[in-house]
């Protein structure tokens, strides 16, 4: 898929566009060819992505998931028909491996007949070719293309019959003279002192110190049956020949028709893969409005649902309603990031015309969507620091012509001192927010929202104390985690801060005591101060 | 003596109906025990199936554009090879696509409908191989014939296959190199299983010339056990000091059943009788020379 054109790599890193597209990707090759043309749409092109959402939702409704496995697994072994009908198209005779490609695909796509449009110029071809179906797959050029081929076929069987009985009788008679039980078919070895004088029949091809390599040579009636056999060979390549062309020149005629029918599968293929994402996770579609927006309840972020799942783990679903640029704080992995991700999530799968992940959700279409922050592949080189990367990345971002992005920065400033890097932060948003840009931004630093005076959203972070794991085992420190985090993200309106947790899941993950307790020690009382 | 049916017998004879024919060379005679193998196996009504791990068949030998033995495969057989090999005419029946490439293009199942002569080249990977005999074998293939080339023995592990193995004149400068070279291919390829009630020593993966050599030098006595015979990374006079100083064993042994030699090389000539004779001796295999339809039997 070209998702380029709406994220950059660092992005298509940070949100496992890799992950999503094992799972859109289609099963043949001209599947894999409408993919690579496949693009995210751009802002005015709200209506097709609504129709391309609901045709992909109305047929995951309508078609059992059992079904879409029997026709991806079809498409999978499908040929791809391209090479042939090129060929065809070209003027070229069709060898019988293009005809079988032609067969298996017309197959496919008449099992497809509900979702593809069969034109009678390709009906016509699949009824010419059905003529060389050998069994439920194979071709065989067969008589039934022409009468004429059984006849010159049956005359280069006899013809080979006479020669190889002719032969054989030559055979026999050096055999019996050589005093051996048969001959091979080809050169065969004659020691010299058992035989001083060779049989009639038999030639020298080479000589050795004590043996002669021979041959078999023709008499003039094996001959004559060879010339027969070489000559009725010749027929039947002239006639076999004959028909192979009548093939060809009528795949030529319905080239256009076969190659717009390829086409037709290739995108039905694309589409079928998005049929069963939207089966296997409950996808809806989303409502595509013109208006800056990314609005989503219960929405997941799949390739963390499915690592999770994996290892026998729920996934919480999480809602967000962003219609401006927006702070979100939240405890350490309380899943800001995850939040993040899923927004820059949803709204790529809602420009591709996709049903999303989640309850219900509304998105605009945008024209990049960008992420700033950890969690991408750094692409800069060594040089710069991370707090420099960032800012060279941020420049980068904000110097593209996108005219409705949708950023996703994480924790941008973090590694520079707090004060300065909320300034920093304050500057971006009002900056952005005077773009008309709609921003996401997650952050440990507190008081931004309320100073750029902008929306403020939280994880809601723990319930309550996470009960200690034995030391060492991060696995189960993460699902005592995960038991005791609450990952709903909610608006924040009294503009009161939100704690990290930082001191009690240092705790958690193992952090020696006393420095866990000394710092828990400090930290109330500076807010006794 | 019809030495294609003894070969066919002998492949036979466990039960096996897949047999790979492995050379200790090029133009070692592997086509034409192949050849003999295969008419046999067609005079007596076997539904038969052959493909080649590299390239048989072919009219010229691409290195030295010299006369190769060709294969005239009868109707009825099925092949494996690269699509851009069959042959055009007399057409064959295609059966089905496979997922195996060569450099002469996919590979494709085939079906010969009227005699012709043809080129087998079929998958070169083990896995490849192995599910190509299956496919054989799920087409009806009574009898299935691989030309299997030396290092690409890894194809056999796994397998329940019958082995020959063949040495010519062409793939060596004496008799002598020729009789060792084949030496050394049986004593890999026919180490036997390991006794389990004596001391052994489990090799985990593939037992290289170098850790042979360390379990030598320590002098170990124990019983050296590899999975099978292909997971024996060594060739040559290394195999022939292996096999001496080290009691090689497997889990799966191979079921090597015969040799063949073709004492016609491109550039020398042995005496045939008495390199069947020595290859006999040195494998401890009957040892068939199709050229001269005699066999020598080891005992």
């Amino acid at each position: 898929m070209k998702f380029a054109n709406v994220i950059d790599s660092t992005t298509a890193s940070a949100l496992d566009v890799a992950w999503l597209n094992a799972q859109l990707e289609p099963m043949s090759e001209p599947g894999r060819r409408a993919y690579d043309e496949f693009e995210p749409l751009r802002p005015g092109h709200e209506q097709l992505a609504r129709e391309r959402a609901s045709a992909v939702a109305d047929l995951a409704a309508r078609i059992d998931p059992s079904e879409v496995d029997a026709l991806r697994d079809a498409l999978r072994t499908m040929p791809d028909p391209l090479p042939a009908i090129s060929r065809a198209a070209m003027g070229d005779m069709l060898e019988d491996a293009n005809l079988l490609e032609l067969l298996r695909f017309l197959d496919v796509a008449q099992r497809l007949h509900e979702h593809v449009t069969i034109t009678d110029g390709v009906r016509r071809v699949a009824a010419l070719l059905e003529r060389g179906r050998a069994g439920k797959f194979g071709f065989y050029l067969s008589e039934k293309f022409d009468a004429t081929l059984a006849v010159v076929r049956e005359k280069a069987q006899a013809a080979q019959a006479e020669f190889d009985a002719s032969r054989g009788r030559l055979a026999q008679r050096a055999a019996r003279e050589l005093g051996r039980e048969e001959l091979p078919g080809g050169e065969f070895i004659v020691m010299r002192e058992s035989a001083n004088v060779l049989p009639k029949g038999v030639r020298v091809v080479r000589e050795a110190p004590t043996y002669l390599l021979c041959e078999l040579e023709l008499d003039d009636e094996a001959l004559e049956a060879l010339a027969k056999r070489d000559d009725a060979s010749a027929r039947v390549a002239v006639a076999e020949e004959a028909v192979r062309a009548a093939i060809s020149a009528h795949v030529r005629e319905c080239a256009q028709a076969l190659e717009a029918l390829a086409d037709a599968v290739g995108a039905f293929d694309v589409r079928l893969a998005q049929v069963r994402f939207t089966q296997q996770y409950r996808c809806v579609p989303a409502e595509i409005v013109a208006e800056r927006t990314l609005r989503f309840t219960d929405a997941c972020y799949l390739p963390l649902q499915s690592e999770l799942e994996a290892q026998g783990r729920r996934y919480e679903p999480i809602s967000i309603d962003l219609s401006e640029t927006a702070v979100l704080t939240g405890p350490n992995m309380g899943g800001k990031s995850i939040a993040l991700r899923t927004c820059g999530f949803i709204a790529l799968l809602a420009a591709c015309g996709i049903p999303v992940p989640a309850h219900d959700a509304q998105s605009a279409l945008f024209d990049e969507i960008a992420w700033l922050g950890i969690g991408a592949q750094e692409e800069l080189g060594g040089l710069l620091s991370s707090f420099a990367r960032e800012v060279v990345r941020l420049n980068e971002l904000l110097a593209r012509p996108a005219s409705q992005p949708l950023l996703l920065i994480d924790e941008f400033a973090r590694t520079t001192t707090p004060h300065e890097g909320k300034a920093l932060l304050i500057a971006l948003i009002r900056a952005l927010r005077k773009r008309g840009h709609l921003a996401f931004i997650a952050t440990h630093l507190a008081g931004v929202a309320a100073e750029a005076q902008t929306r403020h959203f939280a994880v809601r972070g723990l319930r309550n104390v996470p009960k200690g794991a034995r030391a060492g085992d991060l696995q189960a420190a993460l699902a005592s985690l995960a038991e005791s985090m609450d990952y709903a993200v909610a608006e924040v309106r009294d503009g009161g801060a939100r704690q990290a947790d930082a001191v009690a899941l240092a705790h958690l993950l193992g952090l020696d005591d006393d420095i866990v307790a000394e710092a828990a020690h400090v930290l109330h009382g500076e807010a006794a101060t | 003596m019809r030495v294609g049916q003894h070969l066919l017998e002998l492949a036979r004879a466990g039960g096996c109906s897949s047999l790979f024919v492995v050379g200790t060379g090029k133009n070692v005679g592997k086509t034409v025990a192949m050849r003999a193998i295969a008419d046999a196996a067609t005079a007596r009504g076997l539904r038969l199936g052959m493909t080649s791990i590299g390239r048989d068949g072919e009219a010229v030998d691409i290195s030295d554009a010299l006369a190769k033995p060709r294969l005239f495969l009868r109707p009825g057989t099925i092949v494996a090879t690269a699509r851009n090999l069959l042959p055009p005419h007399p057409a064959s029946e295609l059966l089905d696509f496979t997922p195996w490439t060569t450099a002469s293009g996919a590979v494709i199942l085939a079906r010969v409908r009227d005699a012709a002569y043809y080129e087998l080249a079929g998958p070169s990977t083990a896995g490849g191989v192995r599910a190509c005999v299956r496919r054989f074998a799920d087409l009806g293939c009574a009898q299935i014939v691989v030309d299997g080339a030396l290092d690409r023995v890894a194809a056999l592990a796994g397998g329940n296959d019958a082995v020959i193995v063949s040495a010519g004149a062409s793939a060596a400068r004496t008799m002598e190199d020729a009789v060792n070279d084949v030496r050394a291919l049986a004593a890999r390829l026919c180490i036997a299983r390991v006794d389990r009630s004596q001391p052994f020593f489990e090799v985990d993966g593939a037992l290289t010339a170098a850790h042979a050599s360390r379990l030598a030098s320590q002098g170990e006595r124990r019983q050296i056990v590899v999975r099978d015979p292909t997971q024996i990374a060594i060739t040559g006079k290394a195999m022939l000091g292996v096999a001496a100083r080290l009691q090689l064993r497997c889990e799966r042994p191979l079921r090597v059943v015969a040799a063949t030699v073709a004492s016609i090389g491109r550039d020398r000539y042995f005496e045939p009788r008495a390199f069947a004779q020595a290859v006999a001796s040195a494998t401890g295999l009957p040892t068939f020379d199709v050229y001269a339809g005699t066999m020598v039997d080891a005992a």
